[in-house]
């Protein structure tokens, strides 16, 4: 597009790596939170904190359980509408299971159920449970869980649902991330070289780049491996091309492929009671033992239950190596005898699960665990010194003027903005009454609207000074650490959970962690908020002296 | 950097070329690449998984490529009509 290749990759890298910047911050802060989604939940349903536990007994417990749910009301509504009418009181099960991990106090129990819709065959509503697994108690259906239903599905959704747009726009950055680092590259050419270069001392455009590339290149494999894992986890919706063009091979793959496994794909329409599914899952794990990879039920499914022609499939949680759950073992319902063993996997089938398991980290590995954290808050150190090298560069040029007072404005939404969004939702959880109807969306409410008054005070605050930054950044770091502290403080009040007691005398790490983790968050940006105020009585010296004709853009 | 001979109508082009364009090559490749694997006697899910391991690096080039190349006009039909073409041998292939 420009006379040279770099000069071309550098205006893809700089724009490209600005408008879609925006939303991979939040990909990348939320994805490094959705490491420990799990821990996260606990602190926030503290009716929750109790020790992970195995997949329960489904003769002694699930079996009881699975029969009483229903659909979920909103898509029953919905189900209603499709089909321009009334549903049978009793919809007619298509399948039953529950899923599990390592690190799951509660099991978390779902149902599907057929909708006789003649206009799609296949059309279908689900149920949705979360139990304590010890006792089958069932968790309130209003609670919300923080960490691996809001800021997860943030990850890789952003929360918009229609027509799955959020996984589009995800996608698409997802592919920028990718672009940016090929052109990143071919820009800089001395890698080497800025694995060691950072000088804090320089002007703020200086710095921030040194920083920039540093974060970039030490992080290289790690972010090109996520963006990439991260489009090919999705890569059935981005590219559908079985459900489209290629439909007679798929069909008749799907068609070959249940035959060659002899799994019944209908029900027959005749009743029939289940086999002990106990027995089936002492007769898995054997299995799984003389593959030489003994291990737990981590997902459990039941197709066409209570018919004739249902079988249950059993798979391996995977908390001891990279590739996700798998190695299945299908019964047959009814007798309780095995129908299907699944081989392992083919070569291409393995690097793609080796490449899943690699970004879900369902692994037993804390300190790897950590890792991602710190390989995700890197990316956000990155896209973040992005963001302020590119207004730096252009403060000194006055018709950029408004451009740059944007940007900051954005960048400072992005990024503080979006911790002291984080923040608001884990203090809202704390405050919010128990009783309060639809609490969980309320907290999800409440996350928006304080992203929004951030996003409001970074307007008001924005101008553009060469070398000093908005003061918005200071004032937002302010409130990152007023609300981390409170948060902590809360936890503390309402649960009793103080980290002398969650570090020592009742050690629960999960619990511990986060309030850990939220006060080093308060120190940084302490520190920071200090670090900014110096900078900025700094300029206004130097301002004021007229030593060096700065020119103030204000708006 | 001369950005004077840069409009805005070229940049939407230039961005057009290389996302919408760029998928739709990926969207061909994948087609086709599935369509010759299966042929060459690779299963369906096996073919579409490798597709899918491929398709977004060759997205990744492409979409540089389209930045990269002098002429917008030579983007788009490489691309579009790239795309449109594979897709169609794919599904010729298939059916």
């Amino acid at each position: 597009m420009l006379q040279t290749f770099r000069q071309s990759m550098a205006w893809l890298h700089t724009w490209f790596g600005l408008v879609l910047g925006f939303v991979l911050m939040a990909v990348f802060f939320f994805g490094s939170l959705s490491v420990f989604d799990r821990e996260i939940d606990r602190w926030a349903l503290p009716e929750t904190r109790f020790e992970p536990q195995p997949m329960p007994s489904y003769d002694n417990l699930l079996a009881d359980v699975f029969p009483n749910m229903e659909a979920e009301e909103e898509e029953l509504d919905a189900a209603r509408k499709r089909i321009g009418g009334e549903l049978p009181a009793q919809l007619q099960p298509v399948g039953w299971g529950a899923y599990t991990t390592h690190r799951d106090p509660v099991l978390d129990v779902f149902t599907e159920y057929s909708v006789p819709n003649p206009a799609d065959p296949f059309d279908h509503v689900h149920g949705h449970l979360t139990l304590d697994p010890r006792n089958g108690t069932v968790l309130p259906h209003d609670r919300l869980k923080i960490g691996s239903e809001f800021f997860y599905p943030l990850h890789y959704s952003l929360h918009i649902q229609w027509q799955q747009l959020g996984t589009w726009i995800v996608g698409v950055a997802a592919l920028i991330m990718l672009v940016a680092l090929v052109s990143g590259v071919i820009i800089h050419r001395r890698l080497f070289r800025e694995l060691f270069t950072f000088r804090p001392g320089k002007r703020t455009q200086r710095s921030s780049l040194d920083l920039h590339n540093l974060t970039g290149v030490v992080a290289l494999p790690f972010h090109f491996i996520f963006a990439l894992s991260g489009l090919t986890i999705f890569a059935f919706l981005y590219l559908p091309v079985g459900e489209t063009v290629l439909t007679t091979p798929a069909q008749a793959h799907l068609m070959e492929e249940a035959v060659s496994r002899g799994l019944p794909f209908e029900p027959a329409g005749e009743p029939a009671p289940i086999a002990s599914v106990d027995a089936m899952v002492m007769e898995a794990k054997k299995r799984w033992a003389e593959r030489g990879m003994p291990g737990e039920v981590g997902f459990l499914w039941v197709t066409h239950p209570g018919d004739r022609n249902s079988f249950v499939s059993l798979f391996r949680a995977g908390s001891d190596r990279v590739a996700f759950v798998g190695q299945g073992v299908h019964f047959d319902a009814v007798s309780g005898r095995v129908l299907y063993e699944e081989p392992p996997p083919s070569v291409v089938a393995g690097i793609n699960e080796f490449l899943t398991g690699l970004h879900l980290q369902h692994f037993e590995h804390w300190p790897l665990r950590w890792l991602y954290v710190l390989g995700g808050l890197l990316g956000c150190t990155c896209i973040a010194t992005g963001f302020i090298f590119f207004t730096e560069k252009r403060k000194r040029n006055l018709k950029d003027a408004a451009l740059v007072r944007r940007v900051d404005a954005l960048a400072v939404t992005a990024v503080t903005g979006m911790v002291v969004a984080a923040g608001t939702i884990l203090v809202a959880n704390r405050l919010l009454p128990v009783a309060l109807p639809h609490r969980g969306t309320w907290e999800e409410v409440v996350f928006w609207l304080a992203w929004l008054l951030a996003f409001a005070h970074a307007i008001w605050r924005g101008r553009a000074v060469p070398g000093s930054l908005s003061p918005a950044w200071r004032e937002q770091c302010w409130a990152i650490a007023l609300l981390a502290v409170t948060a902590v403080v809360l936890n503390w009040i309402t649960t009793g959970d103080h980290l002398l007691k969650t570090l020592i005398t009742e050690r629960y790490w999960p619990v511990a962690g986060l309030d850990l983790a939220l006060l080093a968050s308060a120190a940084i940006a302490i520190r920071v908020a200090f670090l900014l105020r110096g900078r900025e009585r700094a300029t206004a010296f130097v301002d004021s002296q007229g030593s060096r004709a700065l020119e103030v853009v204000r708006g | 950097m001369k950005t004077a001979t840069i409009t805005p109508l070229h940049i939407l082009s230039r961005t057009a070329a290389a996302l919408l364009g760029g998928y739709c090559f990926v969207w061909g490749f994948t087609t086709l690449g599935i369509a010759l694997a299966v042929t060459l006697g690779m299963s369906f899910g096996e073919a579409r998984t490798l597709s899918y391991l491929l398709a977004f690096l060759l997205f990744t080039a492409v979409f540089c490529w389209a930045f990269a190349t002098a002429s917008l006009g030579r983007a788009w039909l490489l691309l579009a009509g790239g795309g449109a073409v594979m897709t169609l041998l794919g599904w010729l292939l298939a059916n």
